[in-house]
C-alpha cells in the first residue's frame, strides 16, 4: 500500500506562550491539489515547516511518504518557502542546476532540465543573466522552476501567487495544474481564496493556529447552507432587523454601494423571503442578489467576524 | 558526501568567480614583484656621488676613507660566511676570500674644487661640475673644518641622503680614538688586537653522542630552519584565520538575507550545509595562500638559482617542512584550529542580517584574534618561556603554540594531550555553533537578541 505523502497528526508548535499550530491533524493524499487556506498568521508556514522537517513540533508528528521528514524522503518533495530566496550572483540556469543537483539529479539532467524549462517559462534568454539583473517576477518565476526541476512526487507551494501579477499568477495556476497532470500530489498555502476555488480538490482552512475546515469544496459550499446578499444605507442593522423573522445576517466584506450583508436561509425560505422581511423591517435596500457561494463566506461562517477580517486585511496586504 | 561536494562546489566557484578574489590573488605576487623590482632598482639605480674633504692635510680625508674600507670588509666577510652555508665550487670558495665580495662604492672623493664655501657653492648646488673617476659631476657633498676646529662641517644640497655623514662621523670617533691612544703611548691599532684577542663565544647544539658523531655540535641553518618553518606555519595558520572572518560572515548573511535556508534545509542536512561551506572557505583561502606560497617559492628557487651554489641555502627549510615530527602535528593543529575559529566565525554569521550587525562583531573577533598573535610572536622568540607552556594548554592558542612548540621536542605526551583537548574543544564548539547556527537560520534569532537565541538553541525541539 502507498503512504500518503504527508500525515500530521496532532502536532502543535509553540514559541514562549504564543502557540502557532494547536493539534494539526492532517492527510495529504496522493494525487490531489490541497490547498491550505488562512489569512497571515494563522500557522500555515509553521505548519509547512514541520510538514518538511525544517522544525520539529512540540508535540505530535509528522510522516512523509509514510517516514519521518528526512533528506532521502526530502529529495521527492519540492518546496517553495513564503519567503523567497536565491543566490543572486548566480544565473538562472545555474541556480535550477545547482538545486535540482541538491535533489540527487546528475549534472547533465539537471542542465537540460533547467534548459527546459527557462525556455517553457519564457526565461530562454535570462538563462545565464545574473539573478541579481533579474525583475523580481522573474526571479520568483526561476525560483518556481528550482523548486519543480527534480519532478517531485509532492509539492508544497507556500503562498506561491504571493508577489505575482495576475498574468503571472495565471501561468503559475496552468503549471500547477500542469504538475498535477503529471502526477505530483500538490500542497498549497495561499490567504487568497480566489485561487483555492479554481484549483483544488480538498481546502484545509487555518485560523489562529487551529483547523477550523478539512474538505471538499463541496463540502465547504454544502457547510455554508444557501444565502442571499443585501446592500442596506450605511448605519442600519441588517441583523437587529431580520432576527425577529428568523433570518440570520452577518456583514460581509463587499466594498461597494451602501453597507454588504449576508443572509443565511433557514430551511424551507428563499432568497425572496429574506428580502420580503428586510422591506417589511424598512431596511434602506440598495442592492440585492441571491447568493452566490464564495469561500470567504465559508471561512467568515466557520471562525466569525473578527477572524474573517484578518482575511481581508492579508488580502489587502497582497493586493498594495 | 554528495550533498557536501555540492554546497562546497557552489560555494567555492562563487567566491573564486568574483573579481574581488582574483584581484586578491594578484595582488600579493604584483606587490612582492613590484616591491622586489623596486629595491634592485634603487640600489642598482643608486647614484655614485662625489665628495671632497678641505683641509690642508688629509687626515679627515683618510680617516673617512679607511671606515668606508672597513665598511667593505665587513661587507665582504658577510658574504663569506653566507657562503660558507653553500655549496660552491673550491674555486669559488678560493674567488669569495680572495676578491672582494662587497658592494659598489656610492661615494667617492674627488679633490676639493675650491676652499671656501662661498667659492664651493656653485659645485655644491649643481652650478658647476668636478672631474672624478666616472667624469664631470656635481660635488654632492664637502667637509670643511670649523674655524675653532671642534666640527667638522658637512655641507651639501640633500642633507636626507645621511650615509655620508654617517661614516664620517665613525671615522672621526675611530680617528679621536686612535689619537687618544697614541698620545697614551698605544699603537693605533691597540684596540683591535684587543678585541682579537677576547674569547669568542660559539654557538653549539647539544645533541646525542650518535648523532653528534655524525652531524657534529655546530650550529648551523639546518639547526634554525625548522623554528622558522613552525613559525611560518603558525603565522600562515593565523592569517588564513584571518581572511576568513569575512568569507564566513557575508557568506552566511547573505543566505540568511536572501531567505534561502529553508530551501537548503529541505536539500541538505545542517551538518552537511556546515561541513560545505566551511570546506570552501577553506579551499578559496588555501588556493589563495598556496598560490602565493607556490609563488614565493618559485621566486626563491629563481632567485636562488641566480646565485652560484645559492641551492643549498633553501634545503634545510625543505628539510625541516618535510619532517613528519612538525610536519603532522603541525597539519592537524592546523585543522583542528581552522574548524574552531571557522565554526565560530559561520555560527555568529548566522546571527546577523545585515553586513552592519556584522560590523559589530568584527572588533571582538580581532581582538580575539589578535591574542594569538601576541602568543605567536612571544613564542617564536622564547618557546621555553612558562606563559607559553601554560598558554598552549588553553584551546584558543593551542593551534599556534603547538605548532611553534614543535621544532623543540616537546614530550610526547603533552603533543598528544593537548591535541586531545584541541580537538574536543573543536567538537564542542561545532555542536554548540551548530546549535546557534540552526538558531539563527532556521528560527530567525538575531544578534540582536541573545536571550532569544539561547532559548532557541537550547529548546527541546530546536532539532
Amino acid at each position: 500500500m502507498r503512504m500518503p505523502p504527508l500525515v500530521m497528526t496532532h502536532a502543535t508548535k509553540r514559541f514562549g506562550a504564543f502557540t502557532a499550530v494547536s493539534d494539526l491533524s492532517l492527510e495529504v493524499p496522493e494525487g490531489e491539489i490541497i490547498g491550505f487556506l488562512g489569512p497571515n498568521g494563522a500557522g500555515k508556514s509553521t505548519s509547512l515547516r514541520m510538514a518538511l522537517g525544517v522544525m520539529q513540533p512540540d508535540s505530535g508528528s509528522v510522516s512523509l511518504f509514510g517516514k519521518p521528514p528526512e533528506i532521502a524522503t526530502l529529495k521527492r518533495v519540492g518546496f517553495l518557502p513564503e519567503e523567497r530566496g536565491l543566490y543572486k550572483k548566480m544565473t538562472p540556469r545555474s541556480s535550477i542546476e545547482h538545486f535540482a543537483r541538491l535533489k540527487g539529479l546528475s549534472a547533465q539532467v539537471a542542465r537540460a532540465r533547467a534548459n527546459d524549462l527557462l525556455d517553457t517559462a519564457g526565461l530562454g534568454e535570462f538563462k545565464a543573466t545574473r539573478i541579481s539583473k533579474l525583475s523580481k517576477g522573474m526571479a520568483q518565476k526561476v525560483q518556481i522552476l528550482s523548486t519543480l526541476a527534480h519532478q517531485p512526487d509532492f509539492l508544497i507551494l507556500d503562498e506561491p501567487f504571493s508577489g505575482l501579477d495576475p498574468v503571472n499568477q495565471q501561468v503559475l495556476e496552468d503549471l500547477i495544474r500542469a504538475e498535477h497532470a503529471r502526477g505530483a500530489t500538490i500542497l498549497f498555502s495561499t490567504h487568497v481564496m480566489e485561487h483555492a476555488e479554481r484549483l483544488c480538490d480538498r481546502i484545509v482552512m487555518m485560523a489562529r493556529g487551529r483547523k477550523v475546515f478539512d474538505g471538499t469544496l463541496d463540502e465547504a459550499f454544502g457547510s455554508l447552507g444557501r444565502g442571499a446578499r443585501i446592500s442596506v444605507a450605511e448605519g442600519f442593522d441588517l441583523t437587529t432587523a431580520l432576527e425577529p423573522k428568523g433570518f440570520e445576517a452577518h456583514r460581509a466584506p463587499e466594498k461597494g454601494p451602501g453597507e454588504a450583508w449576508r443572509i443565511a436561509l433557514p430551511r424551507g425560505t428563499d432568497a425572496q423571503d429574506a428580502l420580503r422581511a428586510a422591506i417589511d423591517a424598512g431596511a434602506p435596500i440598495v442592492s440585492f442578489a441571491p447568493e452566490e457561494a464564495r469561500l470567504r463566506d465559508v471561512f467568515v461562517s466557520l471562525v466569525g467576524e473578527a477572524d474573517a477580517a484578518a482575511l481581508t486585511e492579508s488580502e489587502t496586504g497582497e493586493a498594495a | 558526501m554528495r550533498n557536501v561536494y555540492l554546497i562546497f562546489r557552489r560555494d567555492y566557484l562563487g567566491y573564486v568567480r568574483a573579481w574581488g578574489f582574483w584581484l586578491s590573488l594578484a595582488a600579493v605576487p604584483l606587490f612582492m614583484i613590484i616591491g622586489g623590482t623596486f629595491a634592485i632598482f634603487a640600489a642598482k639605480s643608486s647614484p655614485v656621488r662625489y665628495y671632497a674633504v678641505v683641509e690642508p692635510a688629509s687626515v679627515y680625508a683618510d680617516a673617512i676613507e679607511g671606515e668606508f674600507a672597513l665598511d667593505d670588509a665587513d661587507a665582504s666577510q658577510q658574504a663569506r660566511d653566507l657562503a660558507a652555508n653553500m655549496d660552491l665550487s673550491p674555486e669559488q670558495h678560493a674567488a669569495l676570500q680572495s676578491g672582494n665580495a662587497a658592494p659598489p662604492r656610492k661615494f667617492i672623493r674627488v679633490p676639493a674644487p675650491a676652499r671656501s664655501i662661498d667659492d664651493l657653492r656653485p659645485y655644491l648646488m649643481g652650478e658647476r661640475l668636478v672631474s672624478g673617476p666616472l667624469g664631470d659631476k656635481p660635488l654632492f657633498a664637502v667637509f670643511i673644518p670649523s674655524t675653532d676646529g671642534k666640527d667638522l662641517e658637512y655641507w651639501s644640497d640633500d642633507v636626507n641622503v645621511g650615509a655620508l655623514r654617517a661614516t664620517a662621523a665613525n671615522a672621526m670617533r675611530r680617528l679621536a680614538r686612535q689619537q687618544a691612544l697614541s698620545e697614551a703611548g698605544l699603537g693605533a691599532d691597540f684596540l683591535d688586537r684587543v678585541d682579537a684577542n677576547a674569547l669568542q663565544v660559539s654557538a653549539h647544539r647539544i645533541r646525542t653522542v650518535a648523532d653528534q658523531t655524525t652531524a657534529g655540535s655546530e650550529v648551523t641553518m639546518a639547526d634554525r630552519a625548522p623554528v622558522f618553518v613552525a613559525g611560518g606555519l603558525a603565522y600562515f595558520l593565523w592569517l588564513m584565520i584571518f581572511s576568513i572572518i569575512q568569507y564566513l560572515l557575508m557568506g552566511t548573511i547573505e543566505e540568511r538575507s536572501n531567505k534561502i535556508f529553508d530551501t537548503l534545509l529541505t536539500s541538505v542536512k545542517l551538518t552537511e550545509l556546515l561541513a560545505g561551506k566551511l570546506l570552501a572557505v577553506f579551499a578559496v583561502t588555501s588556493t589563495m595562500m598556496v598560490s602565493w606560497g607556490l609563488f614565493a617559492f618559485g621566486a626563491s628557487l629563481f632567485a636562488t638559482s641566480q646565485i652560484p651554489g645559492g641551492a643549498s641555502l633553501l634545503s634545510p627549510f625543505l628539510a625541516a617542512f618535510a619532517n613528519p615530527s612538525i610536519i603532522i602535528p603541525g597539519l592537524i593543529s592546523f585543522l583542528l584550529g581552522y574548524v574552531m575559529y571557522g565554526m565560530i566565525f559561520m555560527a555568529l554569521g548566522s546571527l546577523c542580517d545585515t553586513i552592519q550587525e556584522a560590523q559589530t562583531l568584527l572588533s571582538p573577533m580581532m581582538i580575539l584574534l589578535m591574542l594569538p598573535m601576541f602568543a605567536i610572536f612571544i613564542a617564536f622568540q622564547d618557546p621555553g618561556s612558562p606563559i607559553i607552556d601554560i598558554a598552549s594548554w588553553i584551546p584558543v592558542f593551542t593551534p599556534f603554540l603547538l605548532i611553534l612548540r614543535m621544532p623543540h621536542d616537546p614530550p610526547l605526551w603533552e603533543i598528544v594531550a593537548q591535541m586531545l583537548i584541541m580537538a574536543l574543544t573543536a567538537l564542542a564548539i561545532l555542536w554548540l555553533a551548530t546549535k546557534v547556527y540552526r538558531a539563527g537560520a532556521v528560527h530567525g534569532a538575531g544578534i540582536g537578541d541573545l536571550g532569544g537565541v539561547f532559548k532557541r538553541m537550547f529548546s527541546r525541539k530546536a532539532g
